[in-house]
């Protein structure tokens, strides 16, 4: 008898309503020009058209806990070049944000270091790069956090030689309540949910 | 010319070096420039992290919706991450209604509205565009006499929309170096990624991306590389040390903003204008052997 693979659309039903971009996916055919084209996909354990097929197949586990959906350095190669106009980095971001938000965290450092970006940005409005490294070192543990300042510190000291390292704190910007209230609607609106 | 200028936050630190000699290179050029009062930050790479798409999309419409009641001004974004954000939603809002009616209904909640009247455009744009390499080359004075420079364009300057240059086969960068009297060498790499916004977390990956770009530049016989983008250039130039250490490589290659060499070769303040000394791998030496003092 043939070998059959088991097809179980539950997850790409999951994919569709709740990621990001998720239904731009219908559109792959698997041709690869995504992976070839990615300049981190020798790192991924699987690379974005196998993610999708991935997700056809049913392998909810497997997909959510990718290395790959957390590797994409957003250089919108794969998009220009995905011959279906798929907008493949809008889906691993989306794909990303729904698995950080299931609390996987298989990039962990590269995982704390969005999420205090974002977390930065609703508590000012803007970046403080300075604070921003800091608070993402610590948010991998107490220890991780002062490995990564020493392991660091000579660039820290270079960017201040240099005043490439805005010294003061950044303040809130004028409009954050306002700011905040928009935010917060969209985390409701969204198809990608809240907060992660 | 008047823009209004989205300098977004890495031009406050990290990119210090490209707001503070963009300015007096482009007002050079009589380009004027209105700051978007109480803008935020558009989100850049990484933010899908913590937020949801609808979310990030809204944080540019605010800034859209702040600078379309002002002026109607094109903005100008010279960070490439500020650039490609703020374009990418306001072209999805353009191009669907349904967009852009939530995005208001979100806008609401502090009162504004964007109705997307406004244009964003990148700072390679207008130079190459709305100012011409012939005015650019009118106001030369120390012409960079053949400076071999590796024009590294990125990811976000010009992909996905390729508004103003190729995707795959940029040239306006190039053609701007020209213009100051700089060679602009073949540079393949020329759009590979140095790895961008996860290049801290995931510097073991990364380094690579950046080691095979700095080699691209050198093999082509550059002295010097040009970016646009702050993340380009803090990854190429700040961990430069660690890559010598990783692949035992012996990289001390200048990198510059390509406004700090406008201002050089308009004469301009080296120091102050161009901003040379925001360099951690001085750019002095190459630039003054090829102006000749």
């Amino acid at each position: 008898m043939e070998k059959q693979v088991g097809y179980n659309p539950s997850f790409a039903q999951e994919v569709f309503e709740n990621v990001d971009a998720g239904e731009e996916i219908k559109m792959c055919m698997n041709c690869g020009v995504c992976a070839a084209s990615c300049p981190l996909s020798l790192h991924m354990d699987y690379p974005p058209r196998q993610i999708f097929n991935m997700i056809r197949a049913g392998k909810r586990e497997e997909v959510l806990n990718a290395r790959s959906i957390m590797l994409c350095t957003s250089c919108y190669t794969c998009k220009v070049r995905c011959p279906r106009q798929i907008p493949v980095i809008d889906v691993m971001h989306g794909l990303a944000h729904y698995a950080i938000k299931q609390g996987i965290l298989t990039r962990k450092a590269t995982a704390n270091f969005g999420r205090e970006f974002w977390n930065q940005i609703y508590k000012l409005g803007r970046i403080d790069e300075k604070d921003l490294s800091r608070r993402a070192f610590f948010a991998n543990g107490f220890l991780e956090g002062i490995k990564s300042m020493l392991n660091f510190s000579d660039i820290g000291i270079k960017m201040v030689l240099h005043r490439r390292m805005k010294l003061l704190p950044e303040k809130k910007i004028k409009g954050i309540d306002s700011f905040r209230k928009m935010l917060d609607k969209a985390g409701q609106m969204g198809k990608g949910g809240a907060r992660a | 010319m008047k823009y209004f200028l989205y300098w977004g936050c890495s031009l406050e630190g990290s990119g210090a070096n490209f707001l503070v000699s963009l300015r007096p290179a482009c007002e050079a050029l009589d380009m004027e420039f209105e700051e978007i009062e109480d803008w935020n930050c558009c989100g850049a790479s990484v933010s899908y992290a913590g937020a949801n798409d609808l979310a990030i999309k809204v944080l540019n419409a605010r800034n859209l919706a702040l600078a379309e009641a002002k002026a109607n001004y094109d903005i100008v974004a010279p960070c490439s991450s500020c650039y490609i954000q703020m374009i990418k939603v306001n072209r999805e809002i353009q191009e669907d209604p349904e967009l852009l009616k939530q995005v208001n209904e979100c806008l609401a909640e502090g009162g504004m509205n964007y109705k997307g009247t406004i244009k964003v455009r990148h700072i390679q744009d207008v130079l190459y565009n709305d100012v011409g390499l012939a005015k650019i080359k009118e106001r030369v004075v120390k012409p960079l006499n053949g400076l071999k420079v590796a024009g590294y364009v990125g990811c976000q300057s010009v992909r996905p929309y390729g508004e103003y240059d190729s995707v795959e086969k940029p040239v306006v960068q190039d053609r701007l170096l020209e213009a100051l009297g700089a060679e602009a060498v073949p540079f393949p790499r020329k759009i590979r990624c140095c790895g961008s916004g996860i290049f801290l977390p995931e510097i073991d990956y990364c380094s690579e991306l950046v080691k095979d770009i700095l080699e691209d530049a050198i093999d082509h016989g550059a002295k010097i590389v040009s970016t646009v983008c702050p993340m380009c250039a803090m990854n190429l130039e700040m961990y430069q040390s660690r890559i010598n250490d990783k692949y035992g490589t012996d990289f001390d290659m200048p990198i510059v903003y390509l406004t700090q060499l406008m201002a050089v070769a308009f004469g301009m303040d080296p120091k102050k204008d161009a901003a040379l000394g925001y360099n951690v791998i001085p750019p002095e030496g190459v630039l003054q052997a090829a102006l000749g003092h």
